[in-house]
Parts: C-alpha cells; structure tokens; sequence
C-alpha cells in the first residue's frame, strides 16, 4: 500500500543495513502464551523494554515487507543480552492482499492494527498507548533464565501469527530496535505520521469526511501519496451512489 | 489463584485506614512470599501516608488522561481506550517488595464519584486475581456498596467507634450490602472504645471480630506522620486487627 510506503522507507533508513538477527516465521518459534490479565511485578522483572524513561517506540504500519516471507529483525541487543532498562522500538509492517488494497476499509486497519494489544507473551508485559504511540514491555527474571530464554524472535512469532490469523493479511515483517543505535526522535515522529494516516483514512473512509476546507486532516491528505486519490475515490463512490 | 479480599467500610472517622493498614502489615508479616494489593479507595487519601507509598499517578488522573485525549478528538475505539488504561495502569501501582499499592485519588470536580468509582470497579476486576490478598480502604458510607464498586469480596470488614452513629452506620452497610455484595465472610471491628462500652445486641450486626481500645502509640504515630510500619509489635492497634484476621482467615487462607 503506498500510503504508508514513504514512512516505512524512511523508518528502514534510520537502521543500519543488516540486522543483529533476521529469523524466519516459524510456528514453532512462537512464545507461550500468558494470562491476559496477568500484571508482571517490579520484583519479579529483570527489566523494562522503554522503561526508566527511555524511548518506547510503537507503529503498525500498512506496505510492503520488502521480504519473501514472514520474519522477525532484531537491531540491536536480543532479550537475553540486555541486563537494564533500555530504549526500544517495536515496528511492524504489515502487508496486506491485493484484493483488499483495492477494496480498503479502515475497519480492517483498525482490526489487524489492534492485534499488537492482544499479544500475551508468558514473561513479557507489554503495554501499548495508542494515543502516544508507546510500548513499554517488562521483561521476566524467570523468562531469561534457564537453557531456553526467551527471545525477540519468540515474540515476533506470535506477534506474526496473530497477525496472520486475519484473512486479510499476506506478509508481515515485525522489527525489534534496542539500545541507543537508533535515532529514537525521528522514529517517534515517523510513527506519529503513521498514525494520521491511519487516522486520515477513517475519515475518510469511516466518517466520511470530504470537506477539506473543515477537515483537520487536511495537511496530512497534503502531504501523503495516495491519501488524495482515496478521498476522490470515495467521493466519486458518493456520487454514484446519489449520497 | 484464590484471591482473598478484604473490604474495610464504615463511618468516616473511626479508624479505616489505620485498620486496612494495619491488616497489610500483618499480612506482610504473616505471608512473606504472597502477593498483596492494597487499594486506598476513599478519596480522603490516608492510606498512602499510613503505608509509607507514594504512587505516582492516581486511578482518576489516568481517567482524566483518557478523557481529555476524547476530548482531543483522538480515537475514542474501545479496545484502544481499554489498551491505554492498562498502559498507565503500572504507572498508577507503587510496589515494594510484594505490596502494591493503588489510589483512586481525589477528582477534583465537585461532587460526584461515579465515573472514577466505575473505572475502580472495573480496575479491581481486571487485577485482582495478580495477587494473593487485596485490602480495600473504602469510601466512608454506602456509596461504594450502593453503586457495587465492591460487589463481590470475601470478608467485608465494618468499623465503628463507640457511637451510636457509628454502629447506626455500620448496621445500614450491612443491611445494604446483605443485598448487594457477594461477600463470604462479614464482622465488625470497635475501634477507640472506652471503658464502658457495651456491645449491641447480637442480632443487629454481624459478629464482633475485635474490640480495640484508645490506641496512645497508634495516636502519637498519627501525630508524626509514621507510617504502620513504625507502630510496636504490640500496639492494640496490631493487636485487635491480628484477632480479626485470625477471625477471617480461619478457612480463606490463599
């Protein structure tokens, strides 16, 4: 989809160019699921993904993977490496079939977009807030531990496979940023625009909102590729449509 | 997990606060590795002060948070509202050791607690089966049960003075509550007796867990802004809310 295509570019080239570890979707690779409910004490968690104030980056974003298959990156230190609270940003990039490009609702952004709250790794609390496009995930000492700790790639397996799960989804590729080697602001402010787009095509597509001259969303449609062309799409489906 | 829930109610003034927290202590004491959640529930805020907690956000300021980001015209979609409060959530919890503490805090609009009491309601189901015990300060007076914040507990503890007011207090909770709130286990604790008291009649209230006199070190502690932690082993204070433990316990150990 290309509404989200500048962002993703420009987010890969704050990375470096190869990852610290790439692992391919595997459903074995999945990490074990928790309660839902369950709360991960301060004692028992050995530390905070963006906790302590750090940077905690979050953005679903809707284009193309650029990969041959589902896949988990990792820059940066993996779980098992990490020993302290630490900067972090969560990225996922989720491609959709081409059917329902053509056809898009916002309905079906919102859904696939809210699967990232429904993810309940066993040891790894996260935390999301949509409106400061945050997460913030508390890491347990008994996840680390033992022959097996647990990993970014196990998280980006369920994350992966939740994903999947929707019918509308063809490719996912989930990105896991830690420590200080990215540029954490402009990342931010990437996932901030995200979020208008988003934003802007459920008014369009969901509210309906066609009068640019009263429309808050106007300078995004402005700037993004792709957001116009929605809007004229839509009107014209109006007008056909005698409404 | 079973989760054992105490609920501490009554008429404003007669010692709540002092007793939840001391309840705490003693938990602490008694159950060094169960998880116990304490929440100060009454927006005259003691608890805080009387556990030597200071959480950082209250449960109304992260009401207030997600209201006002509606009222921005951000997404007001369920699911991402439900998602944000979980966020802030941890933010509301202060933890030391196995206690966490939560506070519903003071709105500060005039008058009415309903949207904040929802929010604790809802809270208070979401997390409390986390932990092993939760002790819940509660607003003097009905309002809480009337409105089913604490709608299914397993001991509501009922504390009154000496008063006639007091125990007027206590005997309308219960008969409220009688209707309203799932409990197992009810009783009431005299708190600040004088010589001379003499217990009501037996069938207007629920069975006396303790009788607990003027309390000089709980006063004095009052006084210098200690917390419970500071009283002696045997202050009467600790002493009559071991006995009702004991009392409430006998068959709802987690």
């Amino acid at each position: 989809m290309k509404l989200f295509q500048d962002v993703i570019q420009q987010m890969r080239a704050l990375l470096p160019e190869q990852p610290a570890l790439s692992a391919a979707y595997r459903s074995e690779l999945c990490a074990e699921s928790g309660d839902k409910n369950a709360i991960l004490f301060r004692s028992d968690t050995a530390y905070e993904l963006g906790g302590s104030g750090k940077p905690g980056v979050s953005s679903v974003l809707f284009g193309e993977t650029g990969a041959a298959q589902d896949e988990v990156l990792v820059f940066g230190k993996d779980l098992c490496e990490l020993t302290q609270d630490t900067a972090f940003a969560h990225l996922t990039i989720v491609q959709l079939k081409e059917h329902s490009e053509e056809d898009l609702r916002y309905e079906q952004l919102k859904e696939i977009g809210f699967r990232l709250f429904q993810l309940y790794p066993e040891g790894y609390h996260i935390r999301v807030s949509p409106s400061a496009g945050r997460e913030q995930v508390r890491v347990a000492k008994d996840a680390l531990a033992g022959p097996a700790p647990l990993s970014f790639v196990n998280v980006g397996c369920s994350l992966i496979r939740l994903l999947r799960e929707h019918e509308d989804v063809a490719r996912v590729q989930t990105v896991f940023i830690t420590g200080e080697g990215a540029d954490y602001a402009v990342l931010a402010a990437l996932a901030r625009k995200a979020k208008s787009i988003t934003e802007a095509v459920q008014h369009t597509l969901e509210l309906g909102e066609l009068d640019c001259a009263s429309c808050k969303m106007k300078p995004i449609c402005d700037e993004v590729d792709g957001l116009r062309e929605l809007h004229l799409k839509r009107e014209k489906e109006n007008r056909n449509h005698g409404t | 997990m079973h989760t054992v829930t105490f609920a501490f109610t009554g008429k404003g003034g007669v010692g709540k606060t002092s007793l939840s927290a001391a309840m705490i202590r003693l938990l602490l004491e008694r159950y060094p590795d169960k998880k116990i959640l304490a929440i100060d529930a009454d927006p005259a805020v003691g608890l805080a002060t009387a556990l030597a907690m200071q959480p950082p956000m209250t449960l109304d300021d992260v009401r207030l948070k997600i209201a006002a980001s509606i009222d921005k015209g951000e997404t007001a979609d369920a699911v991402a509202l439900l998602s944000e409060a979980r966020f802030h959530l941890l933010d509301c919890m202060d933890e030391r050791g196995n206690l966490s503490f939560l506070a519903i805090g003071r709105p500060e609009a005039a008058g009415c607690y309903c949207k904040v009491n929802a929010y604790l309601k809802q809270v208070i189901e979401t997390i409390s089966g986390n932990f092993d015990f939760v002790v819940i300060d509660g607003e003097a007076g009905i309002e809480q049960i009337n409105r089913r914040v604490l709608e299914t507990i397993t001991c509501l503890v009922l504390v009154s003075d000496g008063s006639q007011k007091g125990i007027q207090v206590v005997s309308t909770i219960q008969h409220v509550a009688s209707r309203l709130v799932q409990c197992e286990k009810s009783g009431v604790i005299f708190n600040r007796i004088r010589p001379g008291f003499a217990l009501p009649a037996a069938q207007e209230l629920p069975p006396v867990l303790a009788v607990i006199g003027d309390d000089d070190a709980q006063a004095q502690n009052d006084m210098q802004g200690e917390s419970v932690f500071s009283l002696p082993d045997d202050a009467p204070l600790l002493r009559g809310a071991a006995q009702a433990l004991d009392a409430l316990l006998q068959e709802n150990r987690p």
